[in-house]
Formats: C-alpha cells, sequence, structure tokens
C-alpha cells in the first residue's frame, strides 16, 4: 500500500493556524511569520467548516437516526397496566335467581323474598360475587328462567327440605305450611333457611372466584376478607390442576398392556355409554375430539408392585409411550388404563386404595387388572375407569365439586369468564412491562391491533360478566392478549450486541469525524482569539 | 431366477385380502461378497371408519394423526444411507419400490383445492414428521419441493385423485441415523420388543452398507365401500457379514493371527509361510444372534400364525439350522425356505453353517437389474459444470423405457438446449432416445429446477444423458455452515416403465416395473471468505476516511511555506519532553 499511514492527518491538523505565535514555536530563529491572512479567506474557510457541519447536523443525523430507529407502535400502557393491576375493572358477577312460590300469595311472596335477601345480604361479605333474588313471573310457563341461574321452586310440604334437580338449575324446597313469614315479621326460619341453602350452593364459586382475584393482583378493597388459608391451599391445588381454557379439548383415551394382551377394546360403545353424556352436557362450553389407541408391550417407568405417591409422577414412561400431543390447536388431555393388578398404596390403614390417579394438566391412568389371557376388553369392563375418567375430566376442566351437574356447569362457565378476564389482563400487563423494560425492542403494528382488539373485548367481557356473552368475549381477548405477547418479529433484533454496532461504525466514522472535529475546534479557538484582539484592540483604543 | 424370487416377495405384497390386520416377515438372503440382504416388512390396516373416528388399534395414533390432519390420502417416506451397489448385488429388493436416494426422501397425495392450500397442507405435514421422526424434514421448502409429472404412481386405490395433488421433497444432506429408527420402531404394535423387530438394533443396522427405512401408507379397497388403510413399515439392509460379526464388546478390527487368515489357495506361491489374502470370505456361515448382536426374542402374537416370520432364499441343497423344534417349510420353487418358531416367547435363532465344498457357495445370482445408472459431474471450475447420466441396459433383446426425473436446487441453473443423449461411442447424438421432456424452470431462492425425461434406452447399449449447467454465487447468508463441504444434489429417480403392460398406451398410465435412483452428488459452489463483509467495512471506510480527509483538509486549510508555518508536531513534542526533562535535572 502506498498511502500514507493516516495517523499523518493527525499530525499535520494539530496546528492549522499561522498566525498563532505559540512560545515553542517561536524559539527557533530560522521560523519566519507569514504573512496575515486575508479576511475573506478565513471566512471562506469558517463558512467551508460550518457548511460540512451543518450538511452532518441536517443531513446525517437525521437520515442515521431514521434508518436505525426501531418500530415501537404506540400502546396504551397506562390502560394495559390499569387493566393488569385490576383498576379497569371491578369484576362483579349479579347472580339472578328466581323464587318460583305458586302457592304463595304475591304480598307472601315478596315479603318473603325480601327477608331472604336481607338474610343473604347479611351472611355476604363479597361484594364482587352478588346474589340477587327475584320473583318469577307466574304467567311463565318454562320451569326454568333462562336468565336467572338458579330457580327456586317453593312448594308446601310437611317439613323444610331442600334438593337440588337432577338435570336442570332448580333448587326445590318445600316448607310446613306455618313457616310463611307474616307481613310484619322481620325475620323468619324459613327465609334464613332458603339463604343458607343458597350461599351453601355458591360457596365453593365464591370461594373460587375471590381466590382467582387474590391471586391476580386485584387491589385489595375489592377483595373478600377470610380466605381460610386452607380453604386457600386447596383452591390453590385445584387451580394448578385444572388445564387452560381451551374451546376444544382433544381427549387421548389410551389401553397400555405390559405383554402382548389384551390386544382390542369395545372403546367406541364405552365411550357412548359411559363419557358421551357428560360431555354433551359440556358442549356448551367445551368441544371435544376424542380418538383411542392400544399400545401393547409398553412399560411403566415404575416397576414395583405397589406404588407410592413418588412413583405416580414417574409411572407414565414418557420416553417410550407415544403419548404425543395432538397436532391441532386443541389441548390433549390422556386418559391411560394401564392394564396390571399394580395398587397404589393408600394414604392410611383404612382407606380405600385407589386405582385411578390424576396428574395435573395432563390427564389421568387407571390401573385395570384382568385375568392374564384376556384377549378383547369389553365394554362393561370398561365401565368404571370410563365413569372415573369422566370425573377425572370435570376436574381437569376446573368444574367445582359439589352441587348439581347443571349449577357445577354454570360455575364453570363464571369461573372460567373471570379466569380468562383475569389472565388477559395480567398478559396486557406483562406486555406492557416488557415494553417499558426493553426500550430497545420493537413493537410491530400488529402487536398494537391485538392490544386495542384485547381491550374492546376485555372491556366487553367485564361488563358482562356471568353471562354467556362474558365468556365469549373474554375467550377472544384472551386469544388477542396470547396473540399479541407472542409476537415472533418483537424478538429479532433484540440479541443485536452493542460491540457489533461499534465495529461496524467506527471504521468509518472515526477517521471522518476527527479532521470535521479538529477543524471545528480551530475554528472556535481562531474565533475566540479574533474576539479577544478585537477586544485588546478596543481597550487599547479607549486607552490611548 | 430372479423373476422367482421377485413373485415370492411380493405374493404377500399383493394379495393383501388374506393378510390379518397385522403382518411381519423378515426375508433374508445371502448375496456374493459375503453380504447379507435383510428385508424386513411390516403391514398394518385400519378400516376407513376406524381411521375416520380415531379408533387406532395397530395404525399408529402418532402418524394417523398427522395424515388426518393434512388430510393426506397416499404417503411414502424413505429414510437411506449407503449405496446399493448393482454391479455385485444386482436387482434390488422390491424392485426399488421401497428405497429413496441418500438423505430423506418424502412425496405425498394431498387433499388440496388450489396449490396453495396444497403448500400450507405439505408445510404442516412435513413439520408434523419432522418432530415425530426426528428428521429435518422440516427443511423441506418450496426450494425443495416439486410436483412430479410423469415419474409418480398412487400405490393404493382411489376412488378419484381429481382432488389432490402430489408433492415430492427430498433432503439429500440428511443423515440418517439411530435417532430415526427409534420412533420407527415406536410405530410397530410390537415395538421391538417381540417377532423380527427385536432383532432391529441402530448399531447394526446403520453400519450396514446399505440400508433403506421406508413407511408407505395406502388405501386398499377389495370392493367398493369396503377400504382399509395399510400402513407399511419396510427396512432393507445389506449387512457385510465380517463387519456384523464383530463382537460389540470388542469392535475394531484386528489383523487375525497368521494360520487363520483366509488365502488364496490357486496362487501358485502359497505356500505355509505366503499367503495371498482373500478380499472377502466367500459364502461365510453367520447365524441371526451373530449378524444382528441378539436372537430374535420370540414371535409377535398380532400376526396371522399362518405366515412364517423368517424365510431365507437360499438352494434346498444348502441346510440350515433354526432352533430346536422350529418347523422348517420349504417352499416349492426350491429356493427359499421359511421357519416357524415353536414358541412364541422363546428365542429364536437361526444359522446357516458354511457350505461344504468352499468353491461353489450355493447361493442365489444375483438378479440382473433392467438398468444399470450412474451419475457423475463433469468440468471444472467454479463457474459452469455439467452432469453426465450413464445408463447401460443389460438386457440383449429388450428396449428400456423410463423417466428420468433430475430436481435440481436452484443455484445449479440449467442450460437445457444443451440436453442430450446419445449410444455410447457414437459420436452424434440420437433425438430418437429421448421421447418427452418436462421442464420447470427454477426460480432463484423460490424453487429449485424439475426435469422429467422420458427416454429409452436400446437393447444392450449404454447411453449417455448429459446437460450443462451454471453455478449461482449465493448471498452471503445462504451459505451453511460448512460451507466449503459442498451442497448435495439430490438422487435422480429413474422409473422404468412396465413394457408388458400398456403398450402403446401413453406413458403416464403405465405402472411402474422397476425404480432405482443414482448416487446423490456433491456440488462445490465459490466460497467467501466469510470475514469478508468486515474487510469490506473496513476498506471503505478507509478509502472514504483517507478521500474526504484529504479533500477537507485542502479546503480548510491554509498553505505557506514551510518555514512559515509552525514548528511540525513532533519536533514540538521532543522540545517539550526536553523541557520537562531538564526541568526535572534543574531541580535536582
Amino acid at each position: 500500500m502506498s498511502t500514507p499511514p493516516p495517523a499523518d492527518s493527525g499530525t499535520t491538523s494539530s496546528e492549522p493556524n499561522v498566525a498563532s505565535a505559540s512560545p515553542v514555536a517561536a524559539a527557533p530563529a530560522a521560523r519566519k511569520e507569514a504573512p496575515p491572512e486575508k479576511p475573506s479567506d478565513a471566512r471562506r474557510r469558517s463558512r467551508i467548516i460550518f457548511s460540512f457541519w451543518l450538511i452532518v447536523l441536517l443531513l446525517g443525523l437525521p437520515i442515521w437516526w431514521k434508518t436505525t430507529t426501531i418500530y415501537r407502535a404506540d400502546l396504551p400502557l397506562q390502560e394495559m397496566l390499569d387493566w393488569s393491576d385490576g383498576k379497569a375493572c371491578r369484576p362483579v358477577f349479579p347472580l339472578r335467581i328466581s323464587i318460583r312460590a305458586g302457592a304463595l300469595q304475591e304480598q307472601e311472596a315478596q315479603n318473603l323474598l325480601r327477608l331472604t335477601q336481607h338474610a343473604l345480604d347479611d351472611l355476604n361479605d363479597f361484594s364482587g360475587h352478588h346474589l340477587r333474588l327475584q320473583l318469577a313471573p307466574p304467567s311463565a310457563t318454562a320451569s326454568h328462567d333462562p336468565d336467572s341461574v338458579l330457580t327456586i321452586r317453593l312448594a308446601p310440604g310437611d317439613a323444610t327440605t331442600a334438593a337440588f334437580d337432577p338435570h336442570e338449575p332448580i333448587l326445590d324446597i318445600t316448607y310446613p305450611p306455618n313457616a310463611v313469614p307474616s307481613h310484619t315479621a322481620s325475620s323468619s326460619p324459613l327465609a334464613t333457611y332458603v339463604a343458607g341453602q343458597l350461599r351453601s350452593a355458591f360457596a365453593e364459586e365464591q370461594a373460587t372466584i375471590s381466590y382467582l382475584l387474590s391471586t391476580n393482583s386485584i387491589p385489595s378493597d375489592h377483595r373478600p376478607q377470610g380466605l381460610a388459608p386452607d380453604v386457600a391451599q386447596s383452591l390453590a391445588k385445584r387451580t394448578t390442576r385444572s388445564l387452560r381454557y381451551a374451546p376444544t379439548y382433544h381427549l387421548t383415551l389410551s389401553l397400555f398392556a405390559s405383554g402382548s394382551l389384551p390386544s382390542s377394546w369395545d372403546i367406541e360403545r364405552a365411550i357412548a355409554d359411559y363419557m358421551k353424556p357428560v360431555l354433551d352436557v359440556l358442549s356448551p362450553i367445551h368441544n371435544f375430539t376424542i380418538d383411542t389407541q392400544v399400545q401393547l408391550y409398553a412399560t411403566p417407568g415404575v416397576q414395583s408392585q405397589v406404588l407410592n405417591k413418588e412413583d405416580l409422577s414417574s409411572f407414565i414412561n414418557a420416553a417410550e409411550w407415544p403419548l404425543s400431543p395432538s397436532i391441532g390447536g386443541a389441548p390433549t388431555i390422556n386418559f391411560v388404563i394401564f392394564v396390571g393388578n399394580q395398587t397404589i398404596a393408600a394414604p392410611g390403614p383404612d382407606a380405600d386404595p385407589s386405582r385411578s390417579w390424576l396428574i395435573p394438566q395432563w390427564g389421568a391412568v387407571y390401573l385395570l387388572p384382568l385375568p392374564a389371557d384376556t384377549a378383547h376388553v369389553g365394554a362393561a369392563t370398561l365401565k368404571q375407569p370410563l365413569l372415573t375418567f369422566t370425573s377425572h375430566l370435570l376436574a381437569l376442566t376446573g368444574a367445582p365439586r359439589s352441587g348439581s351437574l347443571p349449577l357445577r356447569l354454570s360455575t364453570l362457565a363464571r369461573i372460567r369468564s373471570a379466569d380468562l378476564l383475569l389472565r388477559a389482563s395480567s398478559t396486557l400487563g406483562s406486555l406492557a412491562r416488557l415494553a417499558l423494560a426493553l426500550p430497545s425492542i420493537s413493537i410491530p403494528p400488529r402487536v398494537a391491533d391485538g392490544v386495542a382488539t384485547t381491550i374492546a373485548h376485555l372491556r366487553l367481557a367485564c361488563d358482562s360478566l356471568g353471562t354467556p356473552d362474558g365468556l365469549r368475549h373474554a375467550r377472544v381477548a384472551e386469544a388477542e392478549a396470547e396473540r399479541a405477547f407472542f409476537e415472533k418479529s418483537m424478538v429479532g433484533q433484540l440479541y443485536f450486541p452493542d460491540e457489533h454496532k461499534i465495529a461496524v461504525y467506527l471504521p468509518l466514522l472515526g477517521p471522518v469525524a476527527v479532521p470535521l472535529i479538529m477543524g471545528l475546534l480551530n475554528e472556535v479557538k481562531a474565533w475566540r482569539r479574533r474576539r479577544k484582539e478585537k477586544a485588546d484592540e478596543a481597550k487599547e483604543k479607549k486607552s490611548e | 431366477m430372479r423373476q422367482l424370487f421377485f413373485s415370492l416377495l411380493f405374493c404377500f405384497f399383493s394379495s393383501f385380502a388374506a393378510a390379518a390386520d397385522y403382518h411381519e416377515q423378515l426375508n433374508l438372503r445371502p448375496l456374493p461378497q459375503s453380504a447379507l440382504l435383510a428385508s424386513f416388512n411390516f403391514r398394518s390396516n385400519i378400516s376407513v371408519s376406524d381411521f375416520d373416528k380415531g379408533n387406532f388399534r395397530f395404525f399408529p395414533r402418532s402418524l394417523g394423526q398427522i395424515l388426518q390432519h393434512a388430510s393426506t390420502r397416499e404417503l411414502h417416506l424413505r429414510f437411506t444411507l449407503g449405496r446399493w451397489d448393482a454391479e455385485s448385488w444386482g436387482a434390488r429388493p422390491w424392485n426399488g419400490a421401497r428405497e429413496g436416494g441418500t438423505g430423506v426422501e418424502l412425496w405425498a397425495w394431498l387433499e388440496a383445492a388450489s396449490h396453495q392450500e396444497a403448500d400450507h397442507k405439505w408445510l404442516m405435514l412435513t413439520n408434523a414428521l419432522s418432530g415425530l421422526f426426528c428428521a429435518s424434514l422440516n427443511f423441506i421448502d418450496s426450494t425443495r419441493t416439486t410436483r412430479p409429472v410423469m415419474s409418480f404412481r398412487p400405490e393404493g386405490d382411489h376412488p378419484s385423485l381429481a382432488n389432490t395433488q402430489l408433492l415430492h421433497g427430498t433432503l439429500p444432506h440428511e443423515v440418517v441415523c439411530t435417532e430415526n429408527l427409534t420412533p420407527f420402531l415406536k410405530l410397530l404394535p410390537c415395538k421391538g420388543k417381540a417377532g423380527i423387530a427385536s432383532l432391529l438394533d441402530g448399531h447394526k443396522l446403520f453400519d450396514a452398507s446399505w440400508q433403506s427405512m421406508a413407511i408407505d401408507m395406502r388405501p386398499l379397497c377389495r370392493r367398493r365401500n369396503d377400504c382399509v388403510l395399510q400402513i407399511e413399515q419396510t427396512i432393507d439392509m445389506v449387512l457385510d457379514i465380517d463387519r456384523s460379526k464383530r463382537p460389540r464388546h470388542n469392535p475394531i478390527p484386528r489383523p487375525p493371527p497368521a494360520d487363520q487368515l483366509p488365502c488364496d489357495t490357486s496362487k501358485p506361491y502359497h505356500a505355509r509361510d505366503t499367503c495371498f489374502p482373500l478380499d472377502h470370505t466367500k459364502n461365510q456361515d453367520w447365524a441371526l444372534s451373530q449378524i444382528f448382536g441378539r436372537p430374535m426374542k420370540g414371535t409377535c402374537p398380532l400376526t396371522d400364525p399362518q405366515v412364517s416370520p423368517v424365510c431365507i432364499q437360499i438352494p434346498h441343497s444348502r441346510p440350515v439350522y433354526a432352533s430346536e423344534g422350529a418347523r422348517e417349510k420349504k417352499n416349492p420353487d426350491r429356493i427359499s425356505r421359511c421357519f416357524f418358531p415353536p414358541d412364541p416367547s422363546a428365542d429364536f435363532d437361526l444359522s446357516l453353517p458354511a457350505p461344504a465344498d468352499p468353491s461353489d457357495p450355493e447361493i442365489l445370482g444375483p438378479g440382473t437389474p433392467l438398468l444399470y445408472a450412474e451419475r457423475s459431474f463433469t468440468g471444472y471450475g467454479q463457474e459452469r459444470g455439467g452432469i453426465q447420466t450413464i445408463l447401460r441396459n443389460p438386457s440383449p433383446h429388450k428396449e428400456v423405457e423410463f423417466i428420468y426425473m433430475e430436481t435440481l436446487p436452484w443455484f445449479m441453473r440449467i442450460y437445457l438446449h444443451t440436453m442430450e443423449a446419445r449410444v455410447a461411442g457414437q459420436p452424434a447424438p440420437d433425438k430418437s432416445l429421448v421421447r418427452e421432456v418436462y421442464y420447470r424452470p427454477a426460480v432463484d431462492r423460490a424453487r429449485g429446477t424439475q426435469l422429467e425425461v422420458r427416454m429409452r434406452v436400446p437393447p444392450a447399449s449404454t447411453v449417455l444423458l448429459t446437460y450443462d449447467f451454471e453455478k449461482s454465487i449465493l448471498r452471503y447468508t445462504e451459505y451453511p455452515p460448512d460451507a466449503n463441504r459442498g451442497f448435495d444434489v439430490p438422487a435422480a429417480v429413474i422409473t422404468i416403465l412396465d413394457a408388458s403392460q400398456g403398450g402403446k398406451e401413453p406413458s403416464p398410465r403405465r405402472p411402474a416395473a422397476y425404480t432405482l435412483r443414482t448416487t446423490s452428488l456433491l456440488c462445490s459452489l465459490p466460497t467467501p471468505d466469510f470475514s469478508m463483509p468486515y474487510n469490506v467495512i473496513i476498506f471503505t471506510s478507509t478509502a472514504i476516511a483517507l478521500a474526504f480527509g484529504g479533500i477537507f483538509n485542502m479546503l480548510v486549510r491554509r498553505m505557506v511555506a514551510a518555514d512559515e508555518g509552525p514548528e511540525p508536531g513532533l519536533k514540538v513534542l521532543v522540545g517539550k519532553l526536553k523541557k520537562r526533562l531538564g526541568a526535572l535535572t534543574g531541580r535536582r
């Protein structure tokens, strides 16, 4: 290379102004003074330097800024944080309960209703979950009013009894004739009884919802007080056990055998007989797709005859058993029947040894002992396993444990909408915090769209909580929030290290910037000196 | 002889009606030069109604779900390793229908109304299969996917293929290994724990000279509305008996002691102290437990007990010993026999003793394939190249008509006008050899070249098919990490049309009589120095900085005479330093 080393330019640019007569430079006698510079030259030089800097500042900087800046769509950060902090929505479940009392006078019924409502309000300490009684219009012919969650059918009888209808959300209450409160009575045993019944019927739902709210950073004033620690613990266990909400679940029923027998089963009929009824009942909330398989020569992960609690988690031989999840969007629930005579160690000496256990968020396993030469498993043999799986399925979907089935399902819909609402809100909050914490992350417009849709649907869901619409909106909101949060293009440029930027910028900007800056410095120096000289001249003139 | 062998091999394959829902069989065939061909075949059926309802019994659920999801009508997946040495081993097993090119090959008929829908489903299928078989099938993108027009025929019975599309993709770079065998075995009802599948061991399988794993799914109908879906899993391997007999705990080959060396006694200088070692110990003896490392663990009880699990193709004159109590059934063709293990749960072993007369191996001769094919690169340099395929028809009387299909990556731009076929030994190309050409040119970075040529080879002659191509320069980020290794070019697929059927009918209607694939090629492209971008940045930056600095200084500097300017920087510095030193010493 014949080009001079770049260090030359640095040394030659050190003292460009000849007029500066430093004491060191002036010391040798051979040095001559340069003729004074023409003012027009000096002016031209300042203009050149000024225009160079003008180009750098007005053209270079904006271009650099424009080309390297990361696109960040505007997010309503404060609103998102409000949602996640629970400030934007106060989840309220107004539950309407109809009272149908055909045998009572209008006046008496009103009175009973007022008293019961009083009793309920006295018992209730959680404002978010509110039971509101109303009198069913006497003309209504339908046995159950679809607008209300529960209908109470009051009928005169011999004693005070309460029973749930197994097929519809109806509570039948009979009362002795003398129990009807008089017009002036301020309390009545029947009203207290009805209130107590209602409270116990909705206690679990209330506890679950208040637990959900308490784990999701809802301000404490909305939160009910006094959730007993043991209740909270069992609720925590149940919530971690249940699967995330999905409109469709895929059920995989598998028959595993350690040998070559049995190799066939009458699963189709067994499902139709024992499982289908519950799936049909669940159909307003979830759809189900089913497939079944038979797997032979399957070795369980634990070989011992009696399975301890620790063994249960490693019984599924994940490496060998083909229990891959379904490839559609639906989450898979696995129900495994293992043919073998292993037993589960009972927790206590008198406890009933169970044959099945539930694996949280995954499915359930049932140990089915069969004679060694069984080649075909009939539908009748599968009855007990499938009924067990059905109850496990309800637990996995998060349905409450007690109450009549229709009531449990309507409760499930409400719990799910609250859960989805809170999930979507907390996802929004995480996204907002992420956007604040990482200033270099790009936020594409799709994310902003997703956030806008989520907030719109959250608002709708919050306004219509407890209705089917509420569940639908919460579902959309949750899906959109997840999509916005897991947007792929957000992570692309995140890990571009700063060292690389230096490596790219420095070779060009370093050598270009040095003459520019030195020129500017010298120009500033010369300008200052000129001003000083002028001031000195003016002083001299004055003193003269 | 060959015809007999294949008719036997295909007798179960063609007559599924008699088969139970599950079938498995191992066919052994000693090959010359101490090689052994082992063909494992597993078939499971599921009725279409059970498949639609998702009640899986022998048919694997994991695969069934994928097929349902991607609405696949027929699927063929191949994992192949090594090269079939046609010169010494003869015709391919299954007439080449159960093997693929080196690496992974996949083709499927997907139900789709439009190209976009088909592409979408294909993407889903490759991704799902990639997860199932632990192979990089998800790298079969649009550049590696073609829609063959003439080469592939559906094997199953389809009422109508009007709404289906055939897609084909290859991954020649994929190295097939144990992680692909494990999911393959998981698909079997007996899981490799009983039956012939218990012989399959990754160490032995992938140590074979050539091996091919195939999965085929197709619908088969006996009558209308009486259809089953059949999954056929096949593993064909050619074992080098010498190598597979090495014990697992001592796998390193060591020279045998001098007295155990196999010597060529026909050499005139053969004596007690001189030995010309034989390349291959001919017609060696072996036992199943020796070459597969373990005996067969009983039989899979799901199969039809009337169908033998193990058959061997060897003349009846040679004895074969089986485990005690096993029933031997000699087939009337006099070249094959089958064995029935006595106890379904006991281990079963089979051994072939060395022949009585060492000079006569007494094995079946290799069958002559319908065509020999070899493909190689011609030319030199990094800019252009050529491909030459040598196609030899061994038959003295019969002409061979076939479809030659190439899928080339987009960075090999072929010059179609240079394609010519000529009979070896003749100077001028013969235009009559090529009957039909289907060509779909490549689009840079979007799709590869697809070339299908229907051509013929006259009896007892060799035809050279050649064409030239240009290598394009890739972008910096398009090079793989091992760019200097070269780029794999997928095998060419040669589908020989059945001359006995169809006659003058247009070729696409005629079924394939024999399929073979050439080896894959390694094409080296001009590879840059990968520190190049940074060098370019530095270099241009330096040039710009020099030019800018010069011009800028010219503009803003004032020119004065040398003795009029200030002291040059270095002298000033030295002066300053001297002054400091002087001050220091003076203070002292």
